[in-house]
């Protein structure tokens, strides 16, 4: 896994091995054991390298026989081995024992058919030098980034949008309609993001570029072909498929280890890898200080059980505002929630260590329903097609006992759920939650919500809508929503991705395999939601790997100190500085007085709710985003040629 | 010290613009106005603003007594205290 960057021009008036070494550079922590070049007449590809696979024979860019087709990849493919055989078998040749030959071969043998064959996490480069085309392609749910820009028919593109601004030829300005997708779904969607003319690539999509015009294609589309009842065997197919899952996401030439946060999730993959792992597991966890987020005592727990060794890094009350700008520096977005902070301590521990690949138990609630939107969803509608059963509208104290704890809340909180939208709405599931968010855009500077005008990203959200999403079930709506709003513009970017390869540290998902995405698909809805009880065909095939005790604890939602970690003692003077009237002015995009009573709020201790929190932290990172990425320029020293382990150029021929 | 109708709406009203409605200057909070219209305030906003009632005005209220009729809008939260405030003064 990797960093990748390139450059395509509309005419062949040449790219320099500077600029590439810039946008190398700017992606170095991506990829820190090796970097190398091709460098074209017409286009320029820059890769770093983070060895895990064929460490010896693995660097990058890379040629089939001939030299026609130069890669740069970032990503596995789990299933290599089996490719490569049968690519081997149709007469193609291999010089190494990696993945990125299989991709430049398979594309040689198949074009963009391949992608159907491939499983993995992936976003690579291909350019094909006698047509003169740039292929670009995305694995299925976006675990891996990419980035792309085209400014008057040129081509920049890169794993991360800094590689894109490091080459000093595309400017960086602010998409207010990616800032308000940032403040109304937690991330910019696919293609949008906050950044003026820079698009992501969408997941499960490939496009080709040529004579200065990108094409683009869906090749992978999220179905749910939801069955009437469960397969008799559904236990043995689920267990089928996760050992599989995990198993194929520990090939690798280094010692893959696991993060455990102590739910059930993590707990399944790092036992499962355990079991398989020729060596003992490392396992990596966060504490927290204050003790309403931590939950040591079940990773410890889990840990024992599976006899990994085990590490963890205290997060304490002033750990989150010292990194959260190193944080957006990573990022690149501004962000509602403070959570990918310890994620970003995580992966430091975890690279100290000396581990470069982790499992970890990311999407497993997306396909098991285990959030509990999934469980509102369920009551609301139950409350709606019965208005005014008082017995009914209780149901919705249960899915949040803390809060009703002291009688408090009552009929206004379940008024929230009940009024945050009609039953016919296709976004139901998700109002509650884009409304909550949006409450950001309650802080507008004037200049800047009339500058917003017509946009109505919601709207938008719902015209994307495929055909065929009109006929699930609401529960399969609200995972398709969860899919691509949350776990694709949010989990597996800003808390996955840019986290972990902050500091060179892989993300391996056992749950995002696309055959077990496709298996849970076609369940019906109770096997994963039944009742209120999540995950529920997922707890039931548990105790194979887990201990009871873990496979039925209660689900505590991962979440880290917001707004009370900027204030108070010890908090840093930067803080003031970026909500004071100069700073919000020079920024011009939320409103000086509006800021204020919220600070003034902040430090008097009486930010409590979701509401204020987001708001606090969306202004604060905003604010901070803009300084390091619009105001000034991303510049950076270039990788030098003379460091790389590989450069190809136009005259390039095959390596022997 | 017994307060007025108008007056308790007063000190409502001012309570709810300084911690809720700081982002909207030119709000107008209407005595009738149902609160949880238009998000001016939340779930969590109003369990603050019951916490503030309370300490504010000397009483107590129970589970039961968290409803739209009592805390939906100023004109009910004004009732609601009186109410309460006039009961106190008859038990003391």
């Amino acid at each position: 896994m990797c960093g990748i960057a390139g450059i395509a021009r509309r005419y062949p008036t040449g790219v320099s091995p500077e600029t590439l070494g810039r946008m190398a550079a700017a992606i170095r922590h991506r990829g820190p054991d090796g970097y190398g070049y091709y460098v074209g007449q017409r286009v320029g590809f820059a890769h770093v390298r983070l060895s895990i696979v064929d460490i010896a024979g693995g660097s990058q860019p890379m040629t089939n026989e001939d030299g026609q087709l130069v890669i740069i990849y970032d990503g596995e493919i789990y299933n290599h081995p089996e490719l490569r055989r049968e690519l081997e078998q149709l007469g193609h040749v291999f010089r190494t024992r990696c993945d990125t030959e299989v991709l430049v071969h398979g594309y040689e043998q198949w074009g963009s058919a391949m992608l159907q064959r491939l499983n993995g996490q992936f976003a690579f480069a291909i350019y094909d030098r006698r047509e003169e085309t740039i292929f670009i392609a995305r694995d299925r749910f976006g675990v891996r980034p990419l980035f792309y820009s085209q400014p008057s028919g040129a081509f920049y593109f890169g794993s991360e949008i800094k590689a894109i601004l490091a080459s000093g030829e595309v400017d960086a300005g602010v998409d207010p309609r990616g800032m308000d997708e940032v403040f109304t779904f937690w991330g910019a969607r696919a293609p949008r993001t906050p950044f003026a003319g820079i698009a992501s690539l969408e997941p499960g999509t490939y496009g080709i570029w040529k004579d200065g015009a990108l094409w683009l294609r869906r090749y992978y589309e999220l179905d749910y072909p939801e069955a009437g009842c469960e397969p008799t065997d559904v236990v043995e197919q689920l267990d089928e498929h996760m050992l599989r899952s995990v198993g194929v996401r520990l090939r690798a030439d280094v010692p893959v280890g696991a993060y455990l946060s102590g739910g059930l999730d993590s707990s399944i993959t790092a036992s499962l890898a355990a079991a398989a792992s020729p060596d003992t597991l490392r396992t990596f966890s966060i504490t927290f200080d204050d003790p309403k987020f931590d939950e040591s005592v079940f990773q410890r727990a889990v840990a024992a059980d599976i006899g990994s060794i085990h590490e963890v890094t205290a997060i304490r009350a002033n750990s989150i505002a010292a990194s959260f700008p190193d944080v957006l520096w990573h990022t690149e977005t501004p962000l509602l929630r403070t959570a990918a902070v310890p994620m970003y301590h995580l992966a430091r521990l975890t690279r100290q260590c000396g581990i470069k690949a982790v499992l970890t138990g990311e999407g497993a609630d997306e396909l098991f329903l285990g959030n509990d939107l999934f469980k509102e969803v369920q009551v609301r509608h139950f409350c709606l097609r019965n208005p005014g059963s008082v017995w009914r509208e209780r149901l919705v104290d249960r899915l949040y006992p803390d809060l009703m704890a002291h009688g408090r809340g009552g009929e206004f909180w379940r008024r929230f759920f009940l009024d945050a939208g009609a039953r016919s709405d296709p976004l139901f599931s998700h109002l509650p939650r884009f409304l909550l968010g949006s409450r950001v855009k309650d802080f507008y500077s004037p200049e800047f919500r009339a500058g917003i005008g017509g946009i109505n990203v919601m709207a938008e959200l719902r015209a994307s809508l495929p055909a065929r999403f009109f006929a699930w079930s609401p529960l399969n709506k609200a995972a398709y929503l969860e899919m691509t709003t949350l776990l694709a513009s949010y989990l597996l970017s800003s808390q996955g991705d840019r986290m972990g390869m902050a500091h060179g540290v892989e993300g391996r998902f056992p749950f995002l395999d696309h055959r077990l995405y496709e298996f849970s698909a076609a369940l019906p809805t109770g096997s994963k939601l039944r009742g209120l009880r999540e995950k529920e065909v997922l707890r039931r095939w548990a105790p194979r790997v887990l201990n009871p005790r873990i496979s039925s604890r209660t689900r505590q939602a991962y979440r880290a100190p917001d707004a009370p970690s900027f204030f108070g003692p010890g908090s840093p003077e930067w803080v003031g500085d970026h909500l004071g009237d100069d700073a919000l002015r020079r920024v011009g995009i939320f409103s000086p007085p509006a800021v204020q009573g919220l600070v003034r709020r902040c430090k008097a201790g009486r930010v409590t709710g979701f509401r204020e929190n987001q708001a606090l932290i969306g202004i604060l990172s905003t604010q901070l985003w803009y300084q390091r990425f619009i105001e000034n320029r991303v510049s950076i020293d270039p990788l030098p040629l003379r460091g790389a382990s590989v450069v190809l150029d136009d005259g390039v021929s095959v390596p022997a | 010290m017994q307060s007025s109708h108008s007056e308790i709406i007063t000190r409502v009203r001012n309570f709810i613009k300084d911690n809720f409605l700081y982002m909207h200057s030119d709000f107008q909070l209407g005595d009738d106005d149902r609160l949880l219209e238009k998000g001016v305030m939340d779930s969590m906003s109003i369990v603050e603003m019951i916490e503030f009632v309370e300490s504010e005005f000397g009483i107590r209220t129970t589970g039961d007594e968290i409803a739209e009729t009592n805390f939906g809008s100023l004109n009910g939260i004004a009732r609601f205290v009186s109410g309460k405030r006039t009961a106190l003064a008859a038990h003391s």
